[in-house]
């Protein structure tokens, strides 16, 4: 058990629940718009900004939050079409963005595997600042906010695109606000779970409370309640164990869904059929 | 081009798929005044889809001009699509759809209701009558996910009544109902008419037209090869030639 200054424990605790707030949120989108390739290529992304931003020296947030913007602005008019091929962009996006990162951190000046690198990787609370704290609060009250305000749209934009559209919803515009609000939750999450893992944090939770919730209420109310669970649980692991945060959390969040998928009520009595 | 008293009116339209070269629709010469009961019929992938896609202004058409309730397609898309419902040809419910019935209703009225305003109870109102009117009142609180194709057939029918709109496009909405849902909603399609709604279907199945169809128009291939009243149109053989040939290639 390692024992943290008070300051260091409040900021470590506020950012684990904001970031388990946030990406659980951006995963409900992610996860029912099939949207799952490019969250994933934006965290890699916003990985490889990160490590960009310790090569020139400068903070990682803004560098890590302009690859994944630019990745979202590139993949978003893909997203939109039918025709997307998942297994492709996948497999051009995250190595072109893993190799990215690398060059990056071994060019970064010092050592390249000194400790400022490797929390890039798989993340640190003490890599987390008071501001990165208040940006994450600003992020979940901008998310919370959305979802309040445009309910009605997101249950139509998530029920089917295609009929939202039909009743005169604008679904470009929400379909470019949930990338970009999700590119936010990435970067932002970044510094404490790490490059390598923050994708997780996006997709576990909201995985999780989609196996057993058939309102989607209940799942916006429960999908951030287990990312934050899934977060705080995992912080206390790793003050145990002294294993990484952002491994610890995602270990947590993984072991929830894959026990959750396994009493998933909304799988029995359907095993036979498979909705990839 | 003055579309005042027409719900729906096409000029030379046409549409190509992106990537494709041959056109899913083209020169399409269609008028629908409003008040009217129009089945679209031809064989699959006669472009009857892309057609209504093409006039809510979902798919951009590539050459032509059309209106919808006065407007320009191609200028007024969000404005022309809250006044005009859709029930979309039957897709695949993912049975873990985390939606209950009177949500997914609800959402038809998403757009008419506009940003940033909450349904009321007025709004409620009209989403449990849509329920009631395709049977499915005792539905509203199971989530879709679990329903048959049938009903759910009916619920994207009653979320279409939900957004009460003025012009009805109705894609092959007797999909997976069976015989008896089939009358409930072929009713249901005439009493919509005969309320003043405008109705545009279409169908690869001529024994599905409605007695109040008072106008039929043949697709085939992208094009209009023949329209006329009802009537006539059943009685000249064309029709079923087309589909019947058609229906039996493999
Ligand atoms: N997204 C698409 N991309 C390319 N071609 C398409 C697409 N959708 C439909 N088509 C083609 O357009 C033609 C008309 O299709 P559709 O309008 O769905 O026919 P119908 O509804 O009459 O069965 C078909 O040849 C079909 O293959
Ligand atoms: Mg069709």
């Amino acid at each position: 058990m390692i024992s943290l200054p008070f300051a260091l424990l409040v900021t470590a605790t506020l950012g684990s629940v904001l970031a388990g707030l946030s990406c659980s949120i951006a995963g409900v989108f992610v996860v029912r718009l099939n949207m799952a390739s490019i969250g994933f290529c934006m965290s890699h992304a916003a990985f490889a900004g990160a490590a960009f931003g310790l090569l020139v020296e400068v903070d990682p947030l803004p560098t890590a939050m302009l690859f994944a913007t630019l990745t979202a602005v590139l993949l978003a008019p893909v997203a939109n079409r039918a025709k997307l091929n998942t297994d492709v962009v996948i497999g051009i996006m995250f190595s072109l963005m893993i190799a990215l990162a690398f060059i990056f951190l071994n060019l970064s000046p010092g050592e390249a595997a000194s400790g400022t690198a490797l929390r890039i990787l798989w993340g640190s609370i003490f890599a987390v600042s008071e501001y990165d704290v208040l940006f994450l609060s600003l992020l979940s009250l901008v998310m919370l906010a959305f979802v309040v305000l445009f309910y009605k749209e997101i249950i139509a934009l998530l029920f089917n695109k295609k009929l939202a559209q039909a009743s005169g919803i604008n679904t470009y515009v929400f379909m470019l606000a949930i990338v970009f609000l999700t590119g936010l939750a990435v970067s932002f999450s970044l510094k404490l779970v790490g490059g390598l893992l923050v994708y997780a944090l996006i997709i576990n939770p909201a995985s999780t409370a989609y196996q057993f919730f058939w309102d989607f209420k209940k799942i916006m109310i429960f999908a951030p309640t287990i990312g934050v669970a899934s977060c705080l649980s995992g912080f206390v692991f790793s003050l145990e164990t002294d294993f990484p945060i952002g491994a610890s959390i995602v270990i947590v969040s993984a072991l929830v869904l894959a026990v959750s998928i396994a009493v998933s009520p909304k799988r029995r009595r359907r095993s036979s059929a498979s909705f990839a | 081009m003055n579309g005042a008293q027409d719900a729906i009116l096409l000029r030379g339209l046409s549409a190509v798929y992106e990537g494709e070269s041959v056109p899913a629709i083209r020169d399409i010469d269609m008028s629908v005044a409003s008040g009217d009961f129009i089945c679209v019929v031809g064989p699959n992938g006669a472009g009857k889809t892309t057609l209504l896609e093409v006039i809510n202004g979902i798919l951009p058409h590539t050459s032509g001009e059309g209106t919808a309730l006065g407007l320009s397609i191609s200028e007024n898309g969000d404005r022309i699509r809250k006044r005009i419902g859709y029930v979309i040809q039957n897709f695949e419910i993912d049975p873990l759809s985390p939606f209950l019935c009177r949500n997914v209703v609800m959402s038809g009225r998403a757009g008419m209701i506009g940003l940033l305003r909450f349904p009321a109870k007025h709004d409620w109102d009209v989403v449990n009558r849509a329920l009631s009117l395709v049977g499915m009142e005792s539905y509203a609180s199971r989530p879709v996910g679990k329903l048959s194709g049938g009903e759910f057939q009916k619920i994207l029918i009653a979320r279409a009544i939900a957004q009460e709109p003025e012009v009805y496009l109705l894609d092959e909405p007797f999909s997976n109902l069976d015989i008896k849902a089939r009358g409930d909603v072929d009713r249901l399609i005439c009493e919509l008419n005969r309320g003043g709604s405008t109705i545009l279907m279409v169908s690869h199945d001529v024994g599905s037209i409605p007695l109040s169809c008072t106008r039929m128009i043949l697709m085939d291939r992208g094009r209009i090869v023949a329209e006329g009243p009802r009537n006539e149109m059943l009685q000249t053989g064309e029709i079923s030639d087309l589909l019947r040939c058609r229906g039996s290639e493999p």
